[in-house]
């Protein structure tokens, strides 16, 4: 049982993607469902202790960002605890397009920003500081309610 | 709860024009506990995190930059959903969501691989799935009632 959610995303050529994600993230394909003409009908990839869905755009509302001029509803965050600056070279490298290279926040964590080949959103963060509330706020100039 | 060492790897951001407005409604709709929202003083909520059952999503908006839009201004289109796994309580969380405004896309109904799912759409058009597993199936049976090729 996985610990979090799962993002499903929607792509053009799911195909494609999987190999990319594992490619690129290091993610790993766990279990993949194909119809009779080997479309992708339903896939999970694992990653740490979470996992994604990858899947086909399968309906005129669930589309892939390449398909939608690059609008982006919704992210996936990947939290890791060790080398963010090599799993960024790895993406780089992969040819993901680098919106914002690795960069220590002011809450602590450092983090790199990047699209998929399709236009999907990936952020990816490391924890390399510990920061309180109160430091956060006087940094950021920012009301934060909570703290982790 | 809330422990940032204890973050699951993966978690879904989900845009909304109105971030606030959505967090009240993620917690009387789905149960969802705000653990950290982070304001940016003119109404808009730059960071936050929804728990559930040991996963979170982080709820931010309105959109900026970056191609960031809610369906709720995207003719209700999206460009990912997110899947909840529930281990009791499928019908009783459909029910709790409905009451609360949720769009019920697909009933509650047991799928040919095992679980009983629902999906439904959010106070701005995101989609979301639920699922439960009621009858634990081999791959062998799966590929039977699903008429898929599984590969795992």
């Amino acid at each position: 049982m996985s610990a979090g959610f799962r993002s499903a995303l929607f792509y053009q050529d799911p195909k494609a993607a999987l190999a990319w994600l594992e490619e690129a993230f290091g993610f790993e394909l766990v279990m993949l469902l194909e119809d009779a003409d080997g479309n992708v009908a339903h896939s999970q990839m694992e990653f740490g202790d979470s996992y994604v869905m990858i899947g086909q755009e399968w309906s005129a509302d669930h589309k892939s960002p390449k398909s939608v001029g690059g609008k982006n509803t919704q992210t996936v965050h990947v939290q890791i605890d060790s080398d963010v600056d090599a799993h960024f070279a790895r993406a780089k490298a992969a040819g993901a397009e680098i919106m914002a290279e690795p960069e220590t926040q002011f809450y602590g964590d450092r983090t790199y920003r990047c699209r998929d080949p399709e236009g999907h959103i990936w952020t990816v963060s490391q924890t390399v500081a510990s920061v309180s509330r109160e430091e956060a706020e006087a940094a950021s100039g920012l009301k934060i309610t909570g703290w982790r | 709860m809330g422990d940032r060492a204890r973050l699951p790897t993966i978690g879904p951001l989900l845009w909304y024009q109105d971030a606030m407005g959505a967090i009240a409604w993620l917690e009387r709709a789905f149960g969802f506990e705000a653990g950290m929202v982070v304001e940016d003083g003119q109404g808009g909520v730059i960071h936050s995190e929804l728990w559930l059952l040991g996963g979170y999503v982080m709820v931010v908006g309105p959109p900026v930059g970056d191609g960031a839009v809610s369906p709720a201004t995207f003719g209700g289109r999206s460009t990912q959903s997110v899947h909840v796994q529930l281990q009791s309580g499928l019908d009783e969380l459909c029910a709790r969501a409905r009451a609360a405004g949720a769009k019920i896309e697909r009933e509650p109904a047991d799928q040919p691989y095992g679980d009983r799912v629902f999906t439904c759409r959010d106070v701005e058009d995101h989609p979301w799935s639920f699922g439960q597993t009621v009858e634990k199936l081999s791959v062998a049976q799966m590929e039977q009632a699903t008429g898929h090729k599984i590969k795992v």
